[in-house]
């Protein structure tokens, strides 16, 4: 307890001879290295985390890392600019536009994929996507299918306004109900 | 066959402002929802939102819960940095991670290798039911240091690098207040030791989804600032014109001031004096800046005769720091010695 009395006040003390405002300012030497050792050697005595309880195990931000944006975009360039979408976000590249896809140009500006559609909306197609259209629960609708398959420009997935992923449609799991009935053996 | 996704829309917002860079500063900021799923990633999302505030986010969350990234890249290089994330999930428990240290300055928490600080994590949610699943009733608490390399503002470190410390859980919702009373980023001279300590608030992991990063903030420490003076030494005395000084300065606290000061008698550390003109510099640098500054002709601030004293300071929200200082006579009074003789 008294070694807990004793961080706090030297806390309390380090924390009241900062500057406050209206206060004469705190003067004194810079602080060497011998007197830093001393606070560390009295700090050291104390475990801020002691009280909670005990945890063991593999280090979870090493194990769990998000991944890094670059390598899990698309990368769109032209005319001096990129921008970045999520992988699976482009539907359709035609031909003439696959040297704009993952081909940025040192010296090109990034921006944002509104900043990008503004100046760029002549080659780049947005198209709105339901929530189960991206999670590939339901597929993108015939009617927008044939207009896109006709379209000679880039087609992004967008859902508000914002580039998604569009993951393959999955194949129905049928449950035995749903199962047909086999016709009966003769 | 039906989806079992979340029918209620689970409303989540991101504080974008804590940790993003602003436009303008040569950064594009990307925020991301990443939806996780049955054997790890599945839809991913980069949210359109405003520079700074909160926003709600349309895209419902399903039963595996959805990860928010804050990137920034390098607006005129392909680079990009991970800023912050946080996992959301129906029943995983909301957690803040706030550092508070004597500088006041609020984007990213920062404080000097002798100096305390005080780390305040709140958690809402947590649950202790017998039948709660086990994400619900806790949440670990890890706490890693990083020392920066010599003369690195730490962009760009590889944060898997760091030495995690100490590790914890928490099982009751509310305020815990951790108070260091120095940073524990180690060096061979602490004085002058510079890098970061991360504290970070994970979920248990489930069937459903790994640990995964509910929030974590860190808290950058920079070195205690040296200087010397040079150009006239302690003791010197001063008949004519004063020599020209040079005040040389090694790691300026970010935004810190500093200036020379003079007064007449011997050095007492706390006295206020006339500041030498053409000394004083501020630094808007949100890292920490070294410089040489030479200036002549300081001596009309001197008002007569006796013994001077000469400091070098910085005045950082710790308080003010004496770097050097020198003490010096001044003895400009011209003495005649002589003799006045008659003949007869």
């Amino acid at each position: 307890m008294k070694r807990h009395l004793a961080i706090i006040a030297l806390c309390s003390t380090l924390a009241a001879s900062a500057q406050q405002p209206g206060k004469k300012p705190v003067y004194r030497d810079a602080a060497t290295h011998d007197q830093i050792v001393r606070i560390v050697k009295v700090a050291s005595q104390h475990n801020p985390m002691e009280n909670l309880l005990t945890s063991e195990g593999e280090d979870p931000s090493i194990v769990n890392q998000p991944t890094d944006i670059i390598s899990s975009s698309d990368i769109i360039s032209f005319n001096g600019l990129t921008t970045l979408v999520p992988k699976r976000a482009i539907l359709q590249t035609p031909a003439n536009f696959q040297d704009r896809i993952n081909n940025h140009q040192p010296g090109n500006r990034i921006v944002n994929w509104v900043d990008f559609m503004t100046r760029n909306r002549g080659w780049i197609t947005s198209v709105e996507v339901t929530r189960e259209q991206a999670e590939g629960h339901a597929p993108i609708a015939r009617e927008l299918a044939d207009q896109l398959a006709k379209s000679r420009n880039l087609i992004v997935a967008a859902y508000q306004a914002g580039p998604i992923s569009v993951l393959p449609l999955k194949e129905p799991v049928l449950s035995e109900s749903d199962t047909p009935a086999t016709a009966p053996e003769p | 066959m039906k989806h079992t996704f979340i029918r209620a829309l689970l409303v989540c917002y991101l504080l974008v402002t804590a940790s993003a860079q602003n436009p303008g500063d040569g950064y594009v900021n990307f925020i991301r929802q990443v939806q996780l799923a049955e054997g790890g990633i599945g839809t991913v999302w980069n949210m359109q939102v405003p520079p700074d505030g909160q926003v709600f986010s349309p895209l419902a969350i399903n039963p595996y819960g959805a990860r928010f990234e804050v990137h920034t890249v390098l607006e005129d290089s392909l680079v990009g940095f991970l800023l912050d994330s946080k996992y959301v999930a129906s029943y995983i428990p909301v957690a803040e991670v706030m550092i508070y240290s004597e500088d006041p300055h609020n984007i990213i928490p920062r404080t000097r290798a002798d100096r305390p600080f005080n780390v305040q994590i709140t958690t809402n949610g947590l649950r202790n039911g017998v039948d709660d699943p086990e994400p619900s009733k806790a949440v670990k608490i890890l706490h890693h240091v990083q020392a920066y390399g010599a003369g690195s503002d730490g962009t760009g470190i590889n944060r898997t690098q760091a030495t995690l410390l100490n590790q914890g859980f928490i099982n009751s919702n509310g305020e815990q207040t951790l108070t260091y009373a120095i940073t524990q980023v180690s060096g061979a001279d602490r004085a002058k030791v510079r890098g970061e300590e991360r504290f970070s608030v994970f979920s248990i992991a489930d069937y459903q989804a790994p640990e995964s990063q509910l929030d974590a903030q860190f808290i950058q420490i920079w070195p205690v600032a040296d200087g010397t003076i040079s150009g006239i030494t302690t003791g010197e005395t001063i008949r004519f014109a004063a020599p020209a000084v040079t005040f040389a300065v090694n790691d300026v606290y970010p935004e810190a001031r500093v200036y020379a000061q003079i007064y007449e008698g011997n050095s007492a550390l706390g006295t206020e004096g006339y500041i030498i003109p053409g000394s004083a510099r501020i630094y808007n640098e949100s890292i920490p800046q070294t410089y040489l500054e030479v200036v002549e002709g300081w001596d009309r601030v001197i008002t007569g005769d006796g013994i001077w004293t000469m400091e070098l300071l910085t005045s950082t929200p710790f308080g003010i720091d004496r770097l050097a200082h020198v003490t010096f006579n001044v003895d400009r009074t011209i003495t005649v010695n002589g003799t006045v003789t008659t003949i007869e």
